[in-house]
């Protein structure tokens, strides 16, 4: 009987054992083959960033490293942060990856600095920098949020001019509602929560950041609240555009592609987005001219709120950390990978001495040229619930406080209840 | 008139075959071990060690952004006392499990009996209604999103029919969680019906045949005669309906991800999955799960020992 178990005991394991060299072996035949290094890269794909987009970034790039092959990974849906934590809860951490959240990972020792040296082509090289490391190659800004208006709707209701001031914006919205048509398309549904909250970034960035820019930093410090009378303030501007139906809480079923057909097909004069809407708007027009202003303050004076980073991270644990940030730089600073970025997903490059191709759209222009002023009047400001690096959100909060602005919109919480909301949240996200 | 009874003959006892030899190397339960045992170790592998590192994890504070591990005892059963989210995920989970245990059992069974009948037709409707069951949960929550959201296919429907402000079946937080576990029902349908329709065929038509000709009507027939057949369906059925709704967690992912609004549409599995995958809290989601755990398998429990007794006592 003791003998028969082990026989079987011994079978399994054998079987076992198997199984693990089929599934190791090609990895560690690639690796020795011929010198190159397998490195695999997690990328997430949408409707801009389609497959064809990331393998002929990935081929750019993988020229100028020819020693390493790339194995891409892609994500099951945008959320690439919330997917690479379930490769890495499994030990399966990607050597390098696309615009994940670095917060969590750099602080547990997951991800490869980058050198002074390593970050000397940025603009802005130490942006998301983590005690003073950076893990995520600060390649391109966002203007978050920009309102895109739908000229025609606009002219429709008698308004000539983007409003100035928040006063403006409210006058303008009443105009438009009373005219029939909804003011702000605003989405948020499905996995796609994220969505509502470019309002709240606006208005977070005008009347909290102005005044304190490193107001995350602080709440991170407990200098600050979420309860402090700035902070309500700007929710509760949320609160009143959605109680005077300036926003409709039925857009919150929309998902991300579904809100931004809906301004598409004029189910809303003004759509609060990130500027990488800019190309889709330019590549595929609208019936209508598409406009664009930042988000206004209550005096008129400049707030531009950006990000800049989301570039490619190293795993510290990759099978080669510096062949991998070799490539990741590559990657990065490719002049065609760039303009492939610009022309497809509207961004920014923060790569010294790059320009964008000269044959952008007018709606691209017209959101570089609020970014341009904004460097140019010194009012770049963070947008909130974008940020990385040290004046992040603790992670899982941005997602808990794009639920908490459902409730602002649906009538579920108010401002005072949404910042207390947040405060508990962030006790616990923080524990 | 009498009848003699014969002695059975005597049959010859024809010598037995030489009986096998187990063999030296496999007696007869080493044999019954060496089949099993492949099987043991994968439930041990993928049922019984995840089990035992969950109820491990939950008395850690593990987060593998936010080292060291510490050992915590019941402080996180503690907080979940405590916690409205857990108790908001709670009622949320057994509101959906009600909704689709009970709607999917009655319509379940209404559509069974309508579909037992043995002509093509009927054999091509009840592969209509099973293929719900088959897809994926994703899929059709990508296809319900479409027809549920603002601008889908039943609002545009409603318009059309001059309804001005059709309900926010996805964005409205006093419906949402309706519609889940109505999508989640109709997915259901499609089991139940098959299960019904297996019990309705395994009841003897002498018996209803019997029951009318003492005069029972078509309603009392189905109480007293086909219903007391169906218990062993019901059983099934209820028992698959519970697991089911305890552990929804696709289409609150895909079609409202907790919302709209913070909780609104949270179910257990999916709080599970949040606080550890999006919180990084996988000690506190370990708790979450041993506790999903222990409700689903105590109420399965319960039910089916009810249930069990009921098709006993039938």
């Amino acid at each position: 009987m003791r003998r028969t178990l082990i026989f079987g005991l011994a079978a399994v394991l054998a079987a076992a054992g198997c199984g693990v060299g089929e599934t190791t072996q090609p990895e560690s035949g690639a690796a020795a083959s011929g010198g190159k290094v397998e490195l695999s890269f997690l990328v997430f794909e949408t409707p801009n960033l389609d497959a064809a987009f990331w393998d002929a970034a990935i081929a750019r790039a993988s020229a100028k490293v020819p020693e390493v092959t790339i194995k891409k990974l892609v994500t099951p849906n945008i959320d690439r942060t919330a997917y690479a934590k379930q490769l890495d809860a499994a030990g399966n951490l990607p050597d390098i990856l696309q615009s994940v959240n670095p917060a969590g990972f750099a602080q547990a020792g997951k991800l490869a600095p980058f050198t002074d040296e390593e970050l000397k082509n940025f603009i802005a090289p130490k942006a998301g920098a983590i005690g003073g490391k950076v893990y995520q190659l600060p390649y391109n800004t966002q203007v978050i949020p920009v309102v895109y208006y739908n000229k025609d709707l606009f002219a429709k209701a008698g308004i000539t001019a983007p409003p100035t001031t928040y006063q403006e914006l409210l006058d303008i919205s009443k105009k438009l509602k009373d005219g029939g048509t909804t003011p702000f398309v605003v989405g948020g549904g499905g996995a796609d929560t994220w969505a509502d909250m470019y309002p709240l970034t606006g208005t977070v960035a005008t009347d909290v950041y102005k005044k304190t820019p490193d107001w995350l930093l602080q709440r991170a410090q407990g200098k600050v609240k979420f309860t402090d009378p700035d902070f309500v303030a700007a929710a509760k501007k949320i609160e009143d555009l959605a109680k005077n139906e300036y926003i409709d809480p039925a857009g919150l079923s929309r998902s991300y592609a579904d809100t931004e057909q809906a301004f598409r097909d004029g189910k809303g004069a003004m759509y609060p987005m990130g500027s990488w809407f800019a190309t889709s708007a330019d590549a595929n027009k609208p019936s209508f001219e598409v406009g664009a202003f930042p988000w206004p303050t209550d005096d008129g004076s400049p707030v531009t709120p950006t990000f800049t980073g989301g570039g490619t991270l190293v795993s510290a644990t990759a099978k080669n950390v510096e062949l991998a940030k070799k490539w990741a730089l590559a990657f990065d600073e490719d002049k065609e990978n760039n303009d492939a970025f610009v022309r497809k997903d509207g961004s920014i490059p923060a790569i010294k001495g790059y320009t964008p191709p000269a044959d952008m759209g007018p709606v691209y222009n017209a959101t570089v040229e609020i970014y341009t002023k904004g460097m140019a009047d010194g009012s770049i400001f963070d947008a909130f619930s974008q940020e990385a690096g040290d004046g992040a959100l603790p992670p899982g909060l941005a997602d808990k406080a794009a639920l908490g602005v459902q409730d602002l919109i649906t009538g579920k919480k108010n401002a005072q209840q949404f910042a207390e909301f947040l405060d508990d949240e962030y006790a616990k996200a923080t524990q | 008139m009498t009848q003699t009874m014969r002695p059975p003959a005597r049959v010859k006892a024809r010598p037995a075959p030489p009986r096998r030899r187990s063999g030296r190397f496999l007696p007869g339960l080493g044999r019954f071990a060496l089949f099993a045992l492949p099987g043991l170790v994968a439930y041990a592998l993928f049922v019984l060690v995840p089990i035992g590192m969950t109820a491990y994890n939950s008395l850690t504070n593990l987060n593998p952004f936010n080292p060291p591990t510490r050992f915590v005892g019941l402080r996180n059963y503690v907080s979940l006392l405590g916690d409205t989210e857990f108790r908001q995920a709670l009622v949320n989970t057994i509101i959906v499990t009600a909704i689709i245990t009970v709607l999917a059992n009655v319509g379940g069974l209404l559509i069974a009996m309508l579909l037992d009948r043995p002509t093509r037709l009927y054999v091509l409707l009840r592969g209509v209604f099973f293929t719900p069951v088959v897809l994926s949960s994703v899929v059709i929550s990508v296809i319900w999103q479409a027809i549920l959201t603002d601008d889908g296919l039943l609002n545009s429907a409603l318009r059309g029919l001059g309804v001005d402000e059709p309900p926010g079946w996805l964005s409205d937080p006093g419906l949402a969680l309706y519609s889940i576990a109505w999508i989640m029902t109709w997915q259901m349908l499609g089991f139940c019906v098959v299960v019904y329709l297996a019990g309705l065929q395994g009841v003897p038509r002498e018996l209803n045949e019997a029951a009318s000709i003492d005069g029972a009507g078509a309603l009392q027939r189905f109480r007293n005669v086909t219903w007391p057949m169906l218990a062993p369906a019901l059983t099934i059925n209820v028992v698959m309906l519970l697991i089911t709704g305890f552990k929804a967690y696709d289409q609150v992912r895909v079609i409202t991800n907790g919302g709209p609004g913070n909780g609104t549409t949270v179910t257990m599995a999916f709080q599970v999955v949040q606080t550890a995958f999006v919180s990084n809290r996988i000690g506190y989601s370990s708790a979450l799960a041993a506790v999903m755990l222990a409700i689903v398998a105590f109420i399965s429990v319960v039910v089916l020992r009810f249930l069990q007794k009921r098709e006993v006592s039938q």
